[in-house]
This record gives structure tokens, sequence and C-alpha cells, in this order.
């Protein structure tokens, strides 16, 4: 019973970061506010992160960043990368440091995805085109702050499908 | 601390960093094209649907109608450019009619150049992507390879970066990765078109590499000029905005105006053969570093 609950669960949240996937790529679907779109599969995945143990939340992370990658570059696996170790670390630091509740959510999604989009720009943007500061004032950070404001909404709806998918191990 | 470095998680944690980064150089030498075709044959069916049920929703709303003030404000302007353009077209016709009689006295026959297309729909735009690049749900079994333009009845819109078996990754106008050779067609003036991030923010792209004592003027019409093989000649690429003075040197430069809105377009034709393609590729060659010299500053 544990290991299928367990089952489910992966397969349920395999099935959201498609889903949001989908919705993130998807021309026209979510509204452009001020000329950028969120990228809804880095707060799915560090809210996944918070509900599970470390290697799963970096394998979910990786599948996150991969779909991440296949969107939008011709190198994958850099999402990939960033997003898996963060997931990692974020598991570890609810698991031993603090508590799965909103204000931790918005907390770890902040730091998270402040370093995603980070490494995104210094490595996608700052050493390939040119105006790198303009590029980070009209674009990152726009995208950072409509991302964050997605971070909440992704955390209950995770909250709710770990508590539903878990009873047996709690 | 200790511990942890031991525990059998760090170990997965440090075989996924080695394994990714493998991945990482994996695709950024070989391009990663079989896995990248692998993911297309699973996501590509369900981006269509999406973007097909999100555009049918779209239109049965009507989110994107206009007032009855814009739709006057439309009518008044496409009535004056309407008349403008009969004006033009009367002096294309009498200027056709001697060009086709001069022909036949000089016997000079001509072979329509045969353009290969194929169209396809955008099924994804990344919001990572800075330059509104786009994927179309058409790719190699469909003929289309790296380098073929992309373009829509408006005019050019793009190229094709990366061709994987169901899709196609295309890179818009608008970027900086994209360099077009192109040409006024009233002054015959010749240019560059290469897109930054402040112009590519506003919809806009950059003419640059004219004189000094350009006459390009504001409503000119540039299309590609068909130098270097990559692009065919005579697509619409936009008109000219303004002519400024460029920020290094006393060359100046032409701020275009898109003929297609490059971050919305939904339908595309990839031209996968053209008359000269591939021909003096080198032709059109820029020092990347002269360009960002100039945004830099």
């Amino acid at each position: 019973m544990k290991d299928l609950n367990r089952l489910i669960r992966y397969l349920a949240y395999t099935l959201e970061l498609l889903v949001l996937f989908m919705v993130q790529e998807t021309p026209g679907l979510l509204p452009a506010v001020a000329g950028v779109r969120p990228v809804l599969l880095l707060p799915a995945a560090v809210a996944i992160a918070m509900f599970e143990e470390e290697v799963p939340a970096l394998a979910f992370g990786i599948v996150a960043g991969l779909l991440c990658d296949f969107g939008f570059s011709r190198v994958l696996g850099f999402h990939a990368l960033v997003l898996g170790a963060l997931c990692f670390f974020v598991s570890l630091l609810v698991r031993t440091r603090m508590q799965a509740n909103l204000v931790t959510a918005a907390l770890n999604g902040a730091w998270a995805l402040a370093l995603t989009l980070g490494a995104q720009w210094l490595f996608f943007y700052y050493f390939r085109y040119s105006q790198p500061g303009f590029a980070f004032r009209s674009h990152y950070l726009p995208k950072y702050l409509y991302t964050l404001l997605f971070i909440p909404l992704l955390y209950l709806l995770n909250r709710g499908l770990s508590g539903a998918l878990d009873p047996a191990e709690k | 601390m200790n511990e942890f470095l031991k525990g059998s998680s760090f170990k997965v944690l440090v075989i996924a960093v080695v394994v990714l980064l493998g991945l990482l150089i994996y695709t950024a030498s070989a391009g990663g094209s079989l896995i990248a075709s692998l993911l297309g044959f699973v996501s590509s069916p369900m981006q269509s649907v999406a973007t097909e049920i999100t555009g049918n929703v779209t239109e049965f709303l009507d989110i994107d109608g206009l007032t009855k003030g814009e739709l006057k404000e439309l009518v008044g302007s496409l009535q004056e450019e309407n008349s403008a353009l009969l004006d033009r077209l009367v002096e294309y016709d009498s200027v056709l009619r001697e060009n086709q009689q001069l022909k036949t006295q000089l016997h000079i026959s001509q072979e329509a150049p045969e353009i290969e297309m194929r169209s396809a729909s955008v099924i994804g735009r990344d919001p990572n992507d800075v330059f509104y690049g786009f994927s179309i749900n058409a790719g190699t079994l469909a003929g289309i390879s790296t380098g073929d333009p992309v373009i829509t009845s408006r005019g050019l819109v793009g190229i094709v970066v990366q061709a994987s078996a169901t899709t196609s990754k295309v890179n818009c106008l608008l970027s900086e990765d994209v360099e077009v050779s192109a040409i006024s067609i009233d002054k015959q003036e010749v240019g560059v078109v290469r897109g930054n991030v402040t112009m590519a923010s506003s919809g806009l792209l950059r003419l640059g590499f004219l004189s000094s004592e350009t006459k390009l003027e504001p409503g000119d019409i540039i299309t590609t000029s068909g130098v270097g093989g990559v692009y065919p000649p005579k697509l619409k690429i936009g008109q000219v905005q303004s002519i400024e003075k460029s920020e290094t040197d006393v060359s100046r430069y032409a701020v275009l105006k898109p003929f297609e809105d490059l971050s919305e377009v939904r339908e595309v034709q990839v031209i996968t053969s053209f008359p000269g393609q591939g021909e003096d590729e080198n032709v059109v060659e820029l020092d990347p570093g002269q360009d960002n010299q100039e945004d830099a500053e």
C-alpha cells in the first residue's frame, strides 16, 4: 500500500510537470506581463522537493530541468543540473532545518528561483549577447517576479497531492 | 556533515551531477539531436493539441477584438494606404508592360524561380527565450533542415536553428544570432539587419552598416538582398521607422518595424529550397565584436 501510494504520487508529480510544461510553452495561454511569461516548472520542482526525500527531489528536479532544457535551448542538461542540485538541497533543508509551510515555501522558492534564473542569465545571456544589464532588468527580473507569484499556488497543489497520496507513510 | 557526505543520497547526487555534466558536454558538442528527437516525439503531439485548443478558445472569446473607435481608425489608415498603393500599382503596371515589351524585343526569357515551402504551426514559445524564438510542428521528416528561412505571408520571421524529427526550433529575426543581408527596394541601399535586446523588447529591428549619406527615409520598404545564399532575395522584412546615427562612428542605422508581429506568429512557412541556396555563404561576414562593442557603449 505504501509503495503503491508512492508510485501514484510520483506519477502525479510527473503528470503535473508535463502539464505545466505544456502550459508554459503554449503560445497565448499565459498572459505576458511586461513582455515576459512565467517559468512554471521552476516553482513546481521546488514545491515537490519540499515534500519528498532528497533522492526523489533530485529526480523530479532533473525531470523539470530536462523539460526546461528541451523547451529553451539546444543544450540539454543545464537546467537539469541546476534544478536537480537545488531540489536536493531544498529537500535536505526542509527535512533538517525548517518546516514545510507557505512561508518557507516562499523563502525556498525565492532563493532557488534567483539562483536558477541568475545562472541562466550568466551562462545563456551574459557571455553571448550585448546589453546584459538591460536584459536583466527588462527580462530576467520581471520573469523572476512573475514566476514567484506561482509559488503559493504550486505549494498548495503539491501539499494536497502529497497529503492525499501519503497517508501510509505518515 | 561527515554523516551526510558518507550517506547514499549524497553519492546519488554526485553521480547525477557527473551524468548531467556528461549530457551537457555531449549535447553542446554533438547537438543532441537524437535526444531532442525522442523528446520531440513525446511532446510535439501534446503541444500541437494545446496550441490548437488555445487558438480556438482565443478566437471564440474574441480576446483580440477591437473597439469601434480602433476599427474606425484602422479603416481610415488602411484606406489611405490603399490609395497610395493604387497609385503605385498604376505606375507598376506600366513599367511591367514596358519591361515585357523590351524582353520580347530582346528575346530574353526567364524561368520562374522555384521555391519549395512547407507549412507549419507554432507549437511552443519558451518563456526563457529573450528573443521570442519558437518551436514548430515540423522537422526533418517534413524535409526541414537547419538554416532554412521561415516566413509568413507578411514577410521573413526567422531561421531554423535546430531540426529534429518532428519539431524544429526557430530563431526569430529579433535575435542577435540572426543576421540578414538586406536591401531597400526603392533606394537600392544595402545593409545588415540584426536584432538586439533593446529593440527586441519593442519588436523592432536594426538595419546597420548604412553610409552617413544614406538616402533611406521613414516608410521605405526593406527586403532580403539574397546575398550570401542564406535567404532568397525579395523577402519582405520591414519598413523604415527612423534613421539614427551610430553610437561609435559616422555610419548610420535604420530602425525597422517588421511587417509581421514577430512575438505573436502562429502559422509559418519554411522555405526548404530556393535557387541560389548556400551560394556565396561567406559574402556577408560581420565582426561580432564590433556590434557588441557598439551596443555595450
